[in-house]
């Protein structure tokens, strides 16, 4: 009976490691389905992954995965055959039965037993959003569904077995101990003078081994795919819970990573992103507001440069403010006023990774768990990684993470210098040169060094003053040489040392969090001789000594020319998609929305039969024919012409796109200036300039500084009851007789009574009015008191003479 | 037991004693491997068994001028967050069960002390500082910048 538990015992757990992997493929694979419903193959892969579950949990009598991975695979299986349509309410239910499956896992693995409960929630959730026979999204006859044994087939082209961790560990450990006794025994042979048939097979041996260690590292190597695929999900649920629309990509999931430091960036991995989304990403309206569009974009890429992985996260969102991040850790106590005074620009940045910071001001559910960027850049170190910010305040983020590719061995060059031996890794290293030799010649430009190898320049570093310390005089010049270093694509530099020791095989491990933190090295790594070396870092050292390696002049106007296409496609004029609360979708030139509001609907009223809007302490027009009803919050379209405001109400915004050159214009003025093309859908282009007419500039107050009119001898109050309104109305600000604006000259005086002018302090300009219709003589330029348009007309000259 | 056992041990020019569970081991160096451009704490690199070693001074953490390595000096070998480091030590006296309570530390201490000091122990008639040895590990943030 016991050995029945344990044939079980391993079954389940083998069960369960898969089943794992297949839940966090599915949910990857489900998301980007959810994106492109007629990816036909995107649901065939769906489809397996679910009937495998489904297979594997019946022998094991699982009656609850089972039950619930049979009633996925049913409506997977409808979708198929097109009698269902793929829609976000069915993804949302088969995510849903994808979490349940997880649950019950998890609770397997720990009792070891299945929990008992009831499924039917999420199993009647599919059934719920079936609306029926629908449009077909995929043309089910012309792809005949796999059979069953085709499918069984496809899972057995892959044949592979099950291995637990820990035993790979130690697999891994062990031929890492044997690398190191062969560089011991190799040592003591060379000192011995042993006979040439002992060294031939030791040298046999040795081979066998490095034949061993290269099969044991490969075992170790996983796709950073596995890293990559719970990440959709994560940002599909997440943008979701925040109302944000984002685009979220990866690339170069093939790179292999070792299994171990995966483990490692896992949560630092996760944690980033969604930092990105909580607080990168800003809110729709902000990002209209920002003339950015609304779905904003995150991604995820890693490649391999040299012996390392870099893993980039890149959003396009509001960037870090070295400001804001000061004044939070002030109040987070994380840093004193007087140390954040002395902070440098990158210093600021870099107080995200103080302890204690994340903790800070704004805690929400998603980011503030107590796993700050500080846990994140610990993890990093442990295994010998870096994190890095590039940070476009108000245009994004990208965090890189630089990580060794594996913990176990490189090929590796020993070179000495100020009587040490460092290691430099084989793969970066393009040349090796002695300064002496004829084709290497060496100039000293401007306090800098250049070496020039065969016509083709390179900037020189001498390792001694990247280190900082002194070139040691008694060693023997002859033996400086010259390496040409490529740490990545595009740039190479020549490195001097004081001389070339060998070649050897170099098992590395990080060092220390503040030996890495200089910069300098990749980590130690012990040697033949038993006396540890440091293994340098040859990016590190070229940002150490501050020089510009890139290749030639090349890549400097490429990005130039990458960043004027980027301004010129920034200024090529932008159209924001809008549903107008008829429902349809319509478009505004982006230029001239000077923001989205949004106001309870009891913000708006109808005044002189026109609807108007109170914001803030501001009234503006409203183009509508009557006042929207029912409670809910109306969105308002902000159109400002420099001058006035109007608001347009809609019902959401869809996006931001470029505006086509091809415009079918309206045959009448109106609205609607013309039809445009977007994604194949014909969209009406508002017209700002007709709109703005319809709603005279008189009608908004001017966002501009109002000029002062000064009302003078209103003995009888008529310009103060009845002029006044008007000129407000004109946007004047009005003051009369002895009131003054502080710090102000009124712009312009009007003068009330019929007699001669009355002398005023200054150069006001006056504008005199008169009570009678009829001008008195020739001479009089006084205007007749109620011709509006008169009175109108000459305040504005005078005002426009005056400024 | 164990909470009981402390290692007695004269580093940075003072007594002090160390709770035997923080320690890895005692061992002895040869010549360390220097690390230029590191931290001054710093004092080098070491192999212990196949396994690489950060040397520490502590002398410097404490504020003191720093003091060369001799060959054979015994240092206390501690692991903190995955990493392996060694203190270097004056001299190690003892490793003994004290069975006084450790108490608060009373009395100012120098800065550099009263960071890496945790409580006070009675032994064998003298007041010792109980010291954690992964405080030597970080230099204070004033003094890094």
């Amino acid at each position: 009976m016991g050995r029945a538990n344990t044939v079980m015992d391993d079954l389940l757990n083998d069960f369960l490691a898969e089943t794992a992997e297949i839940l966090a493929e599915a949910g990857g694979a489900l998301v980007a389905w959810e994106a492109d419903p007629a990816d036909r193959a995107q649901l065939d892969a769906i489809f397996r992954l679910v009937h495998t579950i489904k297979g594997s949990s019946g022998f094991l009598s699982l009656p609850r995965v089972t039950a619930l991975s049979h009633a996925a695979e049913d409506a997977l299986d409808q979708v198929r055959r097109g009698n269902r349509a793929a829609n976000a309410a069915l993804v949302t239910a088969v995510l849903a039965i994808i979490d349940r499956l997880s649950l019950l896992c998890a609770a397997l693995g720990t009792t070891g037993k299945e929990p008992q409960g009831d499924d039917s929630d999420v199993i009647g959730a599919l059934a719920v959003v079936d609306d029926g026979p629908a449009a077909k999204v995929a043309p089910a006859e012309t792809v005949a569904a796999p059979s069953d044994e085709e499918i069984n087939a496809e899972l057995q082209s892959w044949r592979s077995i099950r291995v637990p961790l820990p035993l790979l560990d130690s697999v891994m450990t062990g031929v890492t101990d044997i690398v190191l006794a062969r560089n011991e025994f190799a040592r003591l042979l060379r000192e011995s003078g042993a006979d040439a048939s002992v060294i031939a097979s030791f040298d046999r041996l040795s081979d066998s081994i490095a034949g061993m260690r290269q099969s044991v590292s490969q075992m170790r190597m996983q796709r950073i795919d596995k890293l990559f695929s719970p990440l959709p999900r994560i940002v599909r649920d997440l943008a979701q819970d925040f109302g944000k629309k984002i685009r979220f990509s990866t690339s170069g999931g093939e790179v292999e990573l070792d299994r171990e430091m995966m483990e490692n960036i896992r949560d630092p991995l996760i944690h980033i992103v969604r930092n990105a989304i909580d607080h990168g990403i800003e809110n729709l309206d902000e990002r209209v507001a920002v003339g950015k569009g609304i779905t904003a974009s995150i991604d995820v890429s890693a490649r391999q440069s040299g012996n390392q992985i870099e893993i980039v996260v890149r959003d396009d969102g509001r960037g870090l403010s070295p400001d804001a991040l000061v004044a939070k850790a002030i109040s987070a106590r994380v840093i004193g006023a007087a140390e954040a005074k002395a902070l440098t620009p990158r210093e600021k940045l870099d107080l995200i990774f103080r302890p204690g910071f994340s903790t800070a001001a704004k805690v929400t559910s998603i980011s503030g768990r107590g796993v700050g960027m500080d846990i994140v850049k610990a993890n990093l170190e442990k295994i010998g990684g870096v994190v890095e910010l590039r940070n476009e305040e108000g245009r994004g983020l990208t965090i890189v993470l630089r990580v060794p590719m594996t913990l176990t061995i490189i090929s590796g060059l020993m070179v000495r210098a100020s009587g040490q031996y460092f290691a430099i890794p084989r793969g970066s290293v393009r040349e090796i040169l002695l300064e002496t030799s004829d084709s290497v010649r060496i100039d000293r430009v401007g306090g800098g060094e250049l070496a020039t190898v065969r016509g083709e320049q390179f900037p020189l570093l001498r390792l001694e003053h990247v280190l900082g310390s002194e070139i040691d005089a008694s060693e023997d010049q002859d033996d400086r040489a010259i390496i040409l270093v490529r740490p990545g694509q595009g740039h190479s530099y020549a490195l001097s040392v004081a001389a070339i020791h060998d070649h050897e095989e170099l098992v590395i491990k990080p060092a220390a969090p503040m030996i890495m933190a200089t910069g300098l090295y990749a980590g130690t790594t012990l040697p033949d001789n038993g006396r540890p070396v440091l293994l340098l870092d040859v990016q590190g050292l070229l940002a150490a000594a501050g020089v510009d390696a890139s290749e030639a002049g090349r890549s400097h106007d490429a990005s130039a020319e990458a960043a004027a296409e980027a301004a010129a496609a920034r200024n090529a004029a932008q159209l924001l998609l809008f549903r107008d609360v008829g429902g349809r979708t319509r478009g505004v030139r982006l230029s001239v929305i000077e923001r989205v509001e949004e106001v309870p609907a009891s913000a708006l009223f109808e005044s002189a039969g026109v609807v108007q809007a109170q914001i803030g302490a501001d009234i503006f027009a409203v183009h509508a024919a009557v006042v929207p009803s029912g409670p809910e919050a109306v969105k308002l379209l902000r159109l400002h012409d420099g001058h006035s405001v109007l608001c347009y109400p809609i019902d959401a915004v869809i996006d931001i796109v470029r505006l086509p050159d091809a415009v079918q214009p309206a045959p009448a003025p109106g609205l609607i200036a013309g039809v445009v093309l977007i994604g194949g859908e014909p969209v009406e282009l508002i017209d700002p300039f007709w709109l703005m007419a319809q709603y005279g500039a008189g009608q908004a107050p001017s966002l501009q500084r109002q000029p002062l009119c000064r009302l003078s001898d209103d003995a009888d109050g008529w310009a103060d009851n009845f002029l006044a309104p008007i000129l407000r109305h004109a946007g004047y600000r009005v003051i009369s007789g002895g009131e003054a604006v502080e710090g102000e000259r009124p712009d312009v005086q009007l003068y009330l009574a019929d007699g001669p002018v009355a002398p005023v302090a200054g150069d006001v300009p006056l504008v005199r009015l008169r009570s009678s219709v009829a001008a008195t003589g020739p001479d009089d330029d006084s205007i007749y008191r109620y011709d509006r348009g008169a009175l109108l007309e000459a305040l504005r000259i005078r005002v426009a003479g005056a400024s | 037991m164990m909470e009981k056992l402390y290692l007695i041990a004269r580093i940075a020019d003072t007594r002090v004693a160390l709770r035997s569970r923080a320690i890895n081991s005692v061992v002895t160096v040869g010549t360390p491997v220097h690390v230029p451009a590191a931290p001054p704490h710093v004092a080098g690199l070491f192999a212990l068994r196949s396994r690489v070693f950060t040397l520490i001074d502590p002398h410097v953490v404490i504020g003191l001028p720093p003091v060369a390595v001799a060959p054979g000096q015994r240092v206390i070998v501690v692991d903190v967050a995955d990493h392996g480091y060694a203190l270097l030590a004056d001299a190690i006296e003892d490793v003994c069960f004290i069975d006084a309570p450790e108490t608060r530390v009373t009395g100012r201490l120098l800065p550099g002390w009263a960071r890496v000091a945790d409580a006070m122990i009675e032994h064998e008639g003298a007041s010792l500082l109980v010291v954690d040895p992964s405080h030597f590990i970080t230099l204070p943030v004033a003094k890094a910048a």
